[in-house]
Order: C-alpha cells, then sequence, then structure tokens
C-alpha cells in the first residue's frame, strides 16, 4: 500500500486555501468596531448578565439586612444572623468570580502555548474551587425565618424536631459537598452530573488539558534528566 | 493618515500575509462550519487586541501561530458566550470561494480524513502536528509550543506513527 505523506497532503490543502480564500474586510471592521475596541466591549465575553443579577440580589440582601439592623429588636436576630451570613458568602463568591475572569482575561494569548493553555485551565479549575463556597450558605436558608420570641420556647415539640433534623440535614449536606465536591473527585459519576448541571463543562475541558499538559512537562523532566 | 488608521491597514497587511493559517487552525479546531466561522472571529479579535497592545510589527508568523493556536485550544471556555460573538450580519470573517479548485477525488478524499484523524488528536497533539505540517523546523515549533525541540521531535514522531496507522486501515 502507498505511503501517505501528510507534509503532501497538508500543501495539497494549503495551496487550495490560498487560491480560494478571501478576506471580508467589511465584516473585519463590523467585528472590529463591535468588538475589539474599547475595554468595556472586551468584559462582553463575561457572564455579565449573571454578574448583575448576583449584584442586585447582594442589593436586596443587602437592604434587608440594613433595614433589620436599623430597627432591630430581638426578634430579628436569627434573620440578621442569617441573611449576613449569606450575604458574605455571595459577596465572596461573587468577588472571586469577578476576579479569576478579569485575570483570565488578562492572560496574554502571545505566549507560548503550553504556558498559556496551563495558566488557563488552572483559571477554569480554581475559579470552580473559588465558587463551591456557595454551597456554605445551605444551612443559613433553614433558620433566617426562625425568631426568638417563639423559637425554641413557645413551639410546639414537633416544630422543633422538625427543624433541627431540617438544619442538621442541611448542615450535612453542606458538609459532604464542600468535601466531596473538589476536582479530585471529577471521575465521579455524580461530581460529573452536579458540575455539569451547573453549566460547567469547560471544567472538564480545563481538566483535560491540565492532563494533556502534565504529560508534556512529565516528557520534558525526562529529556532534562 | 491618523495613527489608528495606519495601525489597522499594517493589521490589514498581516492578515492577508497570514489569512491562510488562520483559516486553517479554525478548520482544524472545528467540526462545523459555524464553529469554524466563530472561532475564525475569535483569532480575529484575539489577534487586533494583540496588536493594538503589543504591536508585534517586527515578528514573524510566531505570534499569529501562537495567538491562533491559544485561542482555539481554549475556544470551549467560551461555549456558553459564543452566541453573543457572532456579529449581526451572516457573512464570515474568512471565505473559501465556492469553486475552491479541487486537486482530485482521491486527494480531496484524504485531505478529508487527515481533518476528521487531527480533529481526534489531543489539542496539544493537534497543535503540534499542525505547526509540523505547516513547514516549521523543531526549532520553530519549539518556540511556539514552550518545549524543547527533543520533546517537540520525540511527540511528533508518535502523532506520526498514530496517524500513519490511521490511513493505512483506510482502502486508498
Amino acid at each position: 500500500m502507498e505511503q501517505v505523506n501528510l507534509g503532501q497532503l497538508w500543501q495539497e490543502q494549503t495551496s487550495k486555501i490560498n487560491q480560494a480564500i478571501a478576506l471580508n474586510e467589511q465584516v473585519l471592521q463590523q467585528i472590529l468596531g463591535q468588538k475589539a475596541a474599547s475595554v468595556t466591549q472586551q468584559f462582553k465575553g463575561f457572564k455579565i448578565r449573571g454578574i448583575i443579577i448576583a449584584i442586585l440580589y447582594l442589593f436586596i440582601l443587602g437592604s434587608a439586612l440594613c433595614y433589620a439592623a436599623v430597627h432591630f429588636n430581638r426578634s430579628a436576630s436569627y434573620f440578621m444572623v442569617s441573611v449576613a451570613a449569606i450575604f458574605l458568602i455571595n459577596v465572596k463568591a461573587l468577588a472571586d468570580y469577578i476576579k479569576h475572569l478579569v485575570w483570565a482575561n488578562k492572560v496574554d494569548f502571545d505566549g507560548p502555548v503550553i504556558a498559556i493553555q496551563e495558566q488557563l485551565a488552572r483559571l477554569e479549575l480554581s475559579l470552580f474551587r473559588h465558587t463551591r463556597i456557595m454551597i456554605l450558605q445551605l444551612p443559613f436558608w433553614t433558620t433566617f425565618y426562625l425568631s426568638p420570641a417563639w423559637f425554641p420556647a413557645g413551639t410546639s415539640l414537633g416544630w422543633i424536631i422538625f427543624q433541627v433534623t431540617i438544619t442538621g440535614l442541611s448542615i450535612f449536606i453542606t458538609y459532604w459537598l464542600y468535601k466531596n465536591l473538589r476536582i479530585q473527585n471529577a471521575h465521579y459519576k455524580w461530581v460529573r452530573i452536579l458540575i455539569e448541571g451547573a453549566g460547567g463543562k469547560s471544567v472538564y475541558k480545563a481538566l483535560a488539558i491540565c492532563q494533556q499538559i502534565n504529560s508534556y512537562q512529565a516528557m520534558e523532566q525526562l529529556i532534562n534528566r | 493618515m491618523d495613527k489608528q488608521s495606519a495601525i489597522y491597514t499594517a493589521f490589514l497587511k498581516e492578515l492577508e500575509t497570514h489569512k491562510g493559517i488562520i483559516y486553517k487552525i479554525s478548520y482544524s479546531f472545528c467540526k462545523t462550519k459555524a464553529d469554524c466561522q466563530d472561532l475564525t472571529q475569535e483569532i480575529i479579535i484575539k489577534l487586533w487586541q494583540s496588536f493594538v497592545t503589543y504591536r508585534p510589527f517586527s515578528k514573524n508568523s510566531t505570534w499569529i501561530y501562537r495567538v491562533s493556536l491559544n485561542t482555539a485550544i481554549s475556544f470551549y471556555r467560551k461555549e456558553k458566550t459564543r452566541n453573543r460573538i457572532i456579529t449581526t450580519t451572516h457573512d464570515s470573517l474568512l471565505q473559501l470561494a465556492e469553486a475552491a479548485p479541487a486537486a482530485n477525488r482521491e486527494t480531496d478524499e484524504k485531505i478529508a480524513y487527515l481533518h476528521q484523524f487531527l480533529l481526534a488528536l489531543k489539542e496539544m497533539d493537534r497543535a503540534l502536528m499542525i505547526l509540523y505540517l505547516e513547514g516549521k523546523t523543531l526549532k520553530e515549533i519549539a518556540e511556539i509550543m514552550g518545549i524543547s525541540p527533543t520533546n517537540v521531535s520525540t511527540k511528533i514522531n508518535r502523532i506520526k506513527v498514530v496517524l500513519k496507522e490511521r490511513f493505512s486501515k483506510l482502502n486508498f
């Protein structure tokens, strides 16, 4: 059988492309005008809608917290502690998210491929690690509606058992998820379902890129020995 | 000519010279025509941003290869936002004429298989192979990829064996 000459095939393709390809300057001007001219345009690639919604959400939480603080009475103590915790966890998660996006956007693509891809993939994985912090707010959603005016003294034993079960369970789930929802466990089916459900397919892709880079670096070390 | 126009003209000249590279890289990293168009657009935007910031006038094609490959490999990160990138026009930036010159049926078939086999490679290996097929020297490939020439040579030999094996299973 005739050996296939890969280089010759590529050259055939190249000459075909070079003869037939045309740059559409009108589209180019439009794209550069729309997309690449200003710094604010660069932020369009971000999940900007999500960030705006998160800021609005934080504003509502913060307003509720301020209102409770100004008009404080003892009956709002569960509410204040719970909402303050939810607020702080969300602020931390949003700040980390924005910080990572800005870092990712600052990566200079004119660098060596292996180094730049390692930087981008690790950023993607580290973003996942940081957004994991969101899980920690779950138990506080089971306590914000309580009031010392009626809990635990003024309520039935049934309600107390129900409340303790719900809060205890949410603490357990939170602990378990926070401990196990890690990149190292990405090979488990349930981790994959949870990550992909949260729109994290790119996390898996980043993981695959990291594995490829590791194989290149391992070879590099072997050569340098 | 004002400064902005001069930069644009210089960029346009670079694009005209290297449009084939951009097209081939986009084509080698995408399964569908729509994705290929989006990636081409993304690469050109990255090139423009890099050009405006760093003005790589004195650089050779290394710059084009690095920016294009880095954009192509990390294209997965834009998966969810990809739709927002598309312009209001449906025309593509780089258009391959419908009446592209045909080599012969068998060569065209082989080229299609080569594309298919390249797509089946892992991203880093694909990038390496594209550079090799582009006729870059080991030293140039090592510079673009950021690894040693020995590493490049070892990897390329392995990938070549894989590709040739795949071709050997076809009935040509």
